[in-house]
């Protein structure tokens, strides 16, 4: 096909197309509004921000917020509890998660398998200020039902929040209880693509419930597991804003600040805008890569990556 | 989500082998497993429910308190919470945001989504990149929150919902079902002259009912639920949705305990808090039953591809 006829092609399907486009006007104008021009006001990293002055205005000092931040003894703190967060929820939800769902898929009591699963996914749809409260309940240091139990048993109560080395326990096992039924639906629709024939072949060969759940069940869904730790792995900055943000006091600043509530207080409380965007961008442009590799490795392990 | 061949019986076929001690030991450690899972999720949910319908006159702690025989519950926190103005008022704003919300989400995300799944559509490519880039190079809130303040949007609604209207996750797995949809239903509308609209109105939508309720779901419990939006972009009084009452009911404490939540009546101060983590949570748990069959079919589709 010569260029012209191939031009010609190109606009005959772009006309073919024309009320495509116009299904794509108002979200189109939607991500350049909300999403793009983010990113343009994103410079003001590298600016020295000033309101009056406006984002185009402000004087351009280069990387001296990016300097300011990896020099700042806090950098390696907050690095540090970023990590900590995510990877231990990784750790301690995705067995869990894995776990409930072999538990559900082999249960042999129906309505215990439904009430679980009913009751188990219920959380996820609930608010960190809704678990906050739950949590109130639970672990307040006057009358939690926690501290009733140590109280009964003759010890002193503890206030669970405000204790540094209580913290990042609460943080990770309140996780676990709100999200581990959600993760676990992924493991199970993967458990319902396992081919019965294979059980059925075990069950002549004498395998018992355990083998089966070793030889059959757990290398069935390896590919399933791997590309949610792969995916997991690609937002591992992101160590849970919402939950810390509701949790955290002054008290466990120190344990509990993480990225993103830092760049929250640097910048909307403490109107260090340039310096707040820059962690942001730092960390934005870490996670980019992390995604990006993450998709890749998905990708390489027959994973249908998102895009 | 278990169907029919969640049945042993059928899943194994006609094989009939006798369970050995193993396989009991199997069930009994499955069986204990679901069992105290269920205790471990479903006594904080109760501990909170049973504080929530304490009476005035209780005396004994929490932990007795979830023992408390039902009709000697009291519903004053309830009344207490309904019969106050503010509390009513926090409750319409988060109707508006909800419906505003996901209406505003669906109407941007089915389209984009459609378009999206068009395989001959000429630029497609540049358009998944155009939409894949600020998804996966995010900037952080501020230089959002420059935006929403430099276009009027403080103090106003869609503030919460508008600037997160179409999330690239919902609009991808929708597109990944669209695409699902077997091409020859659309191609033969066309040749019968159907424009765009009327192929994704005709044919795509009411094959996609579980897509929408499932996405529509999302979008609802993120907006419902959102108390950091609220926070940065509404100052006034009279536009706080529930999240963020709710916010400033359970941080009292002291003094502020009884100007905050004393003004909800005669309830004891832990019913008032815990009623209205209740009430705040009632709209997501009367939605979820009916929607479950949906989310859990939409969610597969998109997560799990073959």
């Amino acid at each position: 096909m010569t260029e012209r006829t191939a031009r010609q092609q190109l606009m005959r399907d772009i006309k073919r197309h024309k009320s495509v486009y116009a299904l794509l006007a108002i979200p189109l104008a939607f991500y350049i509004t909300f999403m793009y021009v983010p990113i343009f006001n994103g410079q003001i990293a590298f600016k020295d921000y000033m309101a009056l002055d406006g984002v185009l205005g402000s004087k351009w000092i280069g990387l001296a917020h990016f300097k300011t931040f990896i020099h700042s003894y806090y950098f390696l703190e907050l690095l540090r509890n970023t990590l900590m967060y995510s990877l231990g929820k990784l750790v301690l939800s995705l067995p869990l998660a894995i776990i409930l769902a072999i538990a559900i898929y082999e249960s042999k009591r129906p309505l215990l398998r439904k009430t679980v699963q009913t009751l188990a996914y219920l959380p996820h749809f609930l608010s960190w200020v809704i678990m906050y409260g739950i949590l109130l309940a639970l672990l307040a240091p006057g009358d939690g039902i926690l501290n009733d139990i140590i109280k009964a048993l003759g010890g002193k109560p503890i206030d669970f929040l405000t204790n540094t080395k209580a913290f990042p326990w609460i943080v990770i096992f309140s996780d676990a209880w709100k999200e581990m039924g959600w993760s676990a639906i992924i493991f199970i629709a993967a458990l319902m693509g396992i081919d019965p024939s294979l059980f059925e072949a075990a069950l002549v060969e004498g395998a018992n419930s355990w083998q089966r759940v070793r030889y059959i069940t757990l290398p069935s869904i390896k590919p399933v597991i791997v590309i949610v730790v792969l995916l997991r792995l690609g937002t591992i900055l992101d160590a849970g804003f919402n939950q810390i943000f509701m949790l955290y006091s002054t008290p466990v600043y120190s344990v509990a600040d993480i990225i993103d509530t830092w760049v929250y207080r640097q910048g909307l409380l403490e109107f260090q805008f340039g310096l707040a965007t820059a962690v942001g961008m730092f960390k934005g442009a870490i996670g980019m890569f992390l995604i990006l590799g993450s998709n890749r490795l998905v990708k390489r392990f027959g994973g249908s990556s998102l895009y | 989500m278990f169907g029919k061949n969640q049945n042993k019986k059928s899943r194994y076929g006609s094989v009939a082998i006798k369970p050995t001690a193993a396989d009991h030991g199997f069930n009994l450690l499955v069986t204990t497993f679901l069992t105290l899972l269920l205790i471990i999720i479903a006594v904080p949910l109760w501990s909170t429910i049973t504080l929530s319908f304490r009476p005035n006159d209780y005396i004994g702690n929490n932990l007795q308190g979830m023992f408390l025989v039902p009709w000697k519950w009291s519903t004053s926190a309830y009344k207490a919470l309904l019969g106050n103005a503010g509390f009513i008022l926090a409750f319409w704003n988060s109707i508006k945001i909800l419906i505003g919300g996901v209406a505003t989400a669906l109407l941007l995300t089915i389209p984009l989504a459609y378009v999206l799944s068009i395989p001959t559509l000429p630029g497609r490519r540049y358009l998944n990149l155009l939409i894949i880039v600020p998804y996966v190079f995010n900037v952080g809130i501020i230089p959002t929150y420059l935006l929403v303040t430099k276009i009027g949007l403080i103090d106003k609604l869609p503030a919460i919902y508008l600037p997160v209207a179409i999330s690239t996750y919902n609009c991808l797995i929708m597109r990944s079902f669209f695409e699902g949809i077997p091409n020859e239903l659309k191609e033969s509308a066309r040749i019968d002259g159907a424009t765009e609209i009327q192929v994704l109105i005709r044919i795509i939508l009411p094959l996609s009912k579980a897509i929408i309720m499932t996405i529509g779901l999302f979008y609802g419990v993120a907006y419902w639920n959102n108390f950091f939006h609220a926070m940065l972009y509404l100052n006034s009084n009279e536009l706080q949705p529930l999240p963020i009452l709710l916010r400033n009911i359970l941080m009292a404490s002291g003094m502020n305990e009884y100007v905050e939540v004393n003004a909800f009546g005669d309830a004891p101060i832990a019913a008032i808090k815990a009623a209205s983590v209740f009430m705040s949570a009632i709209p997501m748990v009367l939605a979820y039953p009916f929607i479950q069959k949906y989310f859990t079919k939409g969610t597969l589709l998109g997560s799990v591809k073959g």
